[in-house]
């Protein structure tokens, strides 16, 4: 049987084009003229076919014969492209996708499906009927002569059958000898021509002497019928590929022969010779006559040929374009490597290690005071940072392929609810890593359908707010401090803050009476539990399963936040890290420790002293006008050692939050190598890994949102505590 | 690769039950000796730069750079509910490796002194006493007979396991507030 790992190459590459072939399908609808997406659809199509056909998946071969027939059609024009004919190709696209998913999973799809399938078959049928009508019947001309007239006609000259025959690898173990049928083929009528095929034996030192690389292509004069040349094989009918065309063949027939042979970049000639179109001396003849001409007048062979009046148009656009496709195929392998993700990491992980030793080598090139040294290690630290750069690049996919699968979703999902609603994509190009991509898209999905279901109104309400009919949902991508941001918006309803407030006081989400801001009511439609089906159609029912969103962008060490406008619309806004391995650091001191806090997130530094002038320590300074809460880090952690002469505020910004961590000693731009945290540390908040230093000592690294969070939390509870402790006291007296 | 790993501690267990006699690495802390055996010890480092990791509970001594990797440090003393360890001159860091579920992780260990690897027959083993130990029985392997004296064998699967560690650690950075308060 087939090994399984070709399966799921198989599967995996079907994967790939039936999501290009998706996406093509959505945009053929607003450009239906342009050829290159038809083409895109159709090549997506026959590479699936071609693919199918060489596990024998018969299933998905029938199914994807019918469509490709009718995209056939649509590229040579005889069909238009209408909505309605999108549609039924879509359906067809869906349902390749539940076969390929039943050949993933090693299952035979039911007979439900099978049915389901022969109705969107004979669906797509009903296309190709419509033009058959006008197609002429070409097989009524016959040329008699050898060969071929310069004559518009669809049918090959030649009189004699054309067999094609590629031996399977193990003909020879299986005791067949590929001559044997040939001698035997020559009892059924005379081989007027036999070209053999060795392209496919590999390097002498690859090859395998018990292996059979052979074909043959053949030219058979004989006036038995096709059955009994078919019977002559028999024996290796299943190993062997067998191509059989009768005398007189339609040039279609040919141009097929030519599409499904193995591809190799055989020159034109040499392919119409081992298809028998032409001899080799027939071909010769032709090449003399081109050596003849004018260097200057040079015609490329095809044209020779039709010139000369020996192969027709179209066999030679045929075998023209066949030459192309062998072409771009050629550019595209060498475009894409597709490489294990382990390997990838392996790899960034080695780069951590060598900044780390640069770092290293760095300190002791300094100390030693050799210049020399200084500024050989400089350059070496240059090019690692490059290597670091381009390694973690390795990594970083654009998100545009995502947000592209949302087209779909939004015109499934508009014609669900019957409502008009266009997707508008930005910031396709930005970048981030492939893990975070692929666990991004459930909750995009979430936020998506959710904007079109409760946030944005029918069409009448539209209308009467006085707004454009067709709604519109945007979808947006920037980097940002650090992070990137993508956001989902909508020029819908936007929330109501009364319901939502409402709602979450009779949940018992919120105390009643209680005061919050903007920004709290609508996160509040995060909590679990907060939405119920029987608020479906309301706006306050936004957040079905709005806390799994937030759960699973929280596990990717992001936050999401809402932002709305009553009546105009409403943003919600996920904010997720870069991921990296490596970031480059901003070292500080405190007491004996050595603190790394990320630099994207450091917006200054500033002095402690010159900012405040009260003794009492407060908890905030005056920043320029601006109020800059600050804390202790000394205090926060407990360290002990020797307080450093003047305390630094190191001022780090994330997101919205700006807040200032007092710290003993400023160090400098560090680039630091992050160590995860290891289970036993996961407890503590503050701490998002360590890094080890050039010097060897390992330091820690500050993630800065959460230990800013626990800060805020400590701070609440110790306010809690000062409250009950009062009360408490009173109540005695 | 899963098997190898898994070898380790089976094989520990197992001379438990007189399969065969195994070496044990004998060391001493706050006076006392102690033996682990050494097929889940990877190596000895002496005690030198340590990184302490703020807001910690008092048996994770800190973390240290083993060539590249970042590997904590356990206080065995703190860890049995006695004083902190000390530092002086022969202090020392063994580097044990225990199993989380599939997960191999490095920890190491800070004792006062190592003493030497010393082969100790099954049969001059004997079962926990249920008490009479200042120790957590759960963390007594076995009672090893040496030259007449008694060592405590500890089952380092137990002493240092991450998920009993990891619970205090959190326990004690969620209880911090509290503790300030009060």
């Amino acid at each position: 049987m087939i090994p399984d790992e070709y399966l799921q190459t198989f599967v995996i590459e079907s994967k790939e084009l039936l999501e290009q072939m998706e996406e093509a399908l959505l945009k053929v609808e607003q450009a239906p003229d342009d050829p290159e997406i038809i083409n895109a659809i159709f090549r997506a199509a026959h590479t699936i076919k071609g693919s199918a056909g060489m596990f024998g998946l018969d299933h998905i071969v029938t199914f994807t014969h019918a469509a490709e027939s009718v995209l056939d059609k649509v590229r040579s024009g005889d069909i238009a492209i209408n909505s309605v004919l999108v549609a039924s190709l879509i359906e067809a696209h869906d349902y390749l996708k539940v076969l390929v998913e039943h050949v993933a999973k090693g299952m035979s799809p039911s007979s439900e499906i099978d049915e389901y399938g022969k109705r969107l078959i004979s669906q797509l049928e009903t296309y190709l009927d419509k033009t058959k009508e006008s197609e002429s019947n070409p097989l009524t001309v016959v040329t008699p002569n050898a060969n071929v007239e310069p004559v518009q006609t669809d049918v090959v000259g030649t009189d004699y059958w054309h067999l094609s025959l590629r031996f399977g690898v193990d003909v020879f173990r299986n005791g067949m000898d590929p001559f044997s049928f040939v001698r035997c083929l020559a009892s059924h009528g005379t081989i007027v021509q036999l070209v053999t095929i060795i392209d496919a034996i590999p390097a002498a030192e690859d090859m395998d002497p018990e292996s059979c690389y052979l074909g043959f292509e053949i030219s058979l004069q004989s006036n038995e019928d096709k059955r009994t040349i078919e019977n002559v094989f028999n024996f290796v009918r299943d190993d062997c590929s067998i191509r059989i065309l009768p005398p007189h063949s339609k040039i279609s027939e040919y141009q097929d022969l030519i599409h499904e042979l193995p591809e190799q970049e055989m020159r034109l000639g040499e392919i119409l010779v081992s298809c028998g179109t032409l001899t080799p001396e027939e071909l010769e003849s032709v090449l003399h006559f081109q050596s003849q001409c004018d260097e200057a007048l040079q015609q490329p062979i095809g044209e020779v040929l039709v010139e000369q009046k020996m192969v027709s148009p179209p066999v030679i656009e045929a075998a023209l374009k066949k030459q192309e496709q062998v072409k771009e195929n050629k550019k595209a392998e060498a475009n894409l490597i597709r490489v294990d993700a382990e390997k990838l990491d392996e790899l960034i992980n080695l780069v951590g290690e060598l900044i780390i030793a640069g770092a290293g080598t760095n300190l002791i090139a300094r100390r030693a005071n050799m210049p020399d040294l200084i500024e050989s290690t400089a350059t070496l630290s240059r090019l690692v940072e490059e290597v670091r750069d381009s390694a973690l690049a390795l990594r970083m996919v654009q998100i545009g392929g995502t947000f592209n699968r949302f087209q779909r979703v939004v015109r499934d999902v508009s014609k669900e609810l019957g409502k008009d609603i266009e997707l508008i994509i930005s910031g396709a190009e930005t970048e981030l890593d492939k893990t975070v991509v692929e666990k991004i898209g459930d909750p995009l999905t979430h936020l998506v359908r959710n904007s079109m279901d409760h946030g944005i109104e029918s069409a009448e309400v539209r209308l009467s707010r006085g707004k454009p009919v067709k709604g519109s949902l945007k979808l947006n991508a920037y980097h940002d401090a650090g992070s990137i941001v993508i956001e989902v918006s909508d020029d819908g309803g936007g929330l109501n803050k009364e319901k939502i407030l409402n709602k979450a006081i009779e949940r018992n989400l919120v105390a009643e009476g209680a005061n919050l801001t903007d920004k709290e009511i609508y996160n509040l439609i995060f909590e679990a539990g907060f939405s119920t089906a029987e608020t479906v159609s309301n706006l306050s029912g936004r957040g079905v399963g709005m806390d799994v969103v937030r759960r699973n962008i929280q596990a990717l060490r992001g936050t999401v936040d809402i932002e709305s406008q009553e009546g105009l619309g409403s943003t919600i806004r996920i904010r997720l890290p870069l991921t990296l391995a490596i970031i480059d650091g901003f070292m500080v001191g405190v007491g004996n420790t050595v603190f790394v806090i990320p630099l994207d997130m450091v917006v200054e530094c500033i002095e402690l002293k010159a900012w405040t002038n009260d003794e009492r320590d407060g908890q905030c300074l005056n920043l320029r006008g601006e109020v800059l809460p600050y804390r202790r880090l000394r205090d926060y952690l407990n360290t002990q050692g020797e307080q450093g002469q003047r305390e630094n505020v190191v001022v780090v910004r994330y997101g919205d939050h700006k807040a200032g961590l007092v710290v003993d000693k400023l160090m400098g731009e560090f680039q630091t190598v992050i160590k995860p945290l290891g289970k036993l540390f996961q407890g503590e908040k503050g701490i998002g890994g360590f890094t080890i230093l050039g010097n060897g000592d390992v330091a820690l690294i500050v993630d800065v949102p959460s230990l800013m969070n626990q800060i805020e939390h400590e701070k609440a509870v110790e306010e809690m505590t000062v409250s009950r402790a009062s009360r408490s006291y009173a109540e005695v007296i | 690769m899963s098997a190898n790993v898994q070898t380790a501690p089976l094989l520990a267990i197992a001379t438990v039950q007189n399969v065969v006699d195994q070496q044990y690495l004998t060391f001493t802390l706050s006076g006392e000796p102690y033996a682990i055996s050494i097929l889940c010890i990877k190596e000895i480092i002496q005690f030198g730069q340590l990184t302490e990791v703020p807001r910690m509970p008092t048996f994770i001594r800190g973390v240290i750079n083993l060539r590249g990797a970042v590997v904590p440090v356990i206080d065995l003393s703190a860890r049995f509910g006695k004083f902190a360890t000390v530092v002086g001159q022969r202090n020392c860091i063994i580097i044990v490796e225990v199993m989380t579920g599939e997960e191999k992780h490095s920890i190491g260990v800070m004792v006062d002194a190592v003493n030497a690897v010393l082969e100790i027959p099954a049969k001059e083993i004997e079962n926990t006493p249920t008490f009479g130990t200042n120790i957590r029985t759960e963390f007594i392997e076995g009672m090893g007979k040496i030259d007449g004296k008694f060592v405590i064998i500890l089952n380092v699967q137990h002493v240092l396991s991450m998920d009993d560690m990891a619970a205090l650690v959190a326990e004690r950075s969620g209880n911090t507030i509290d503790v300030m308060n009060s």
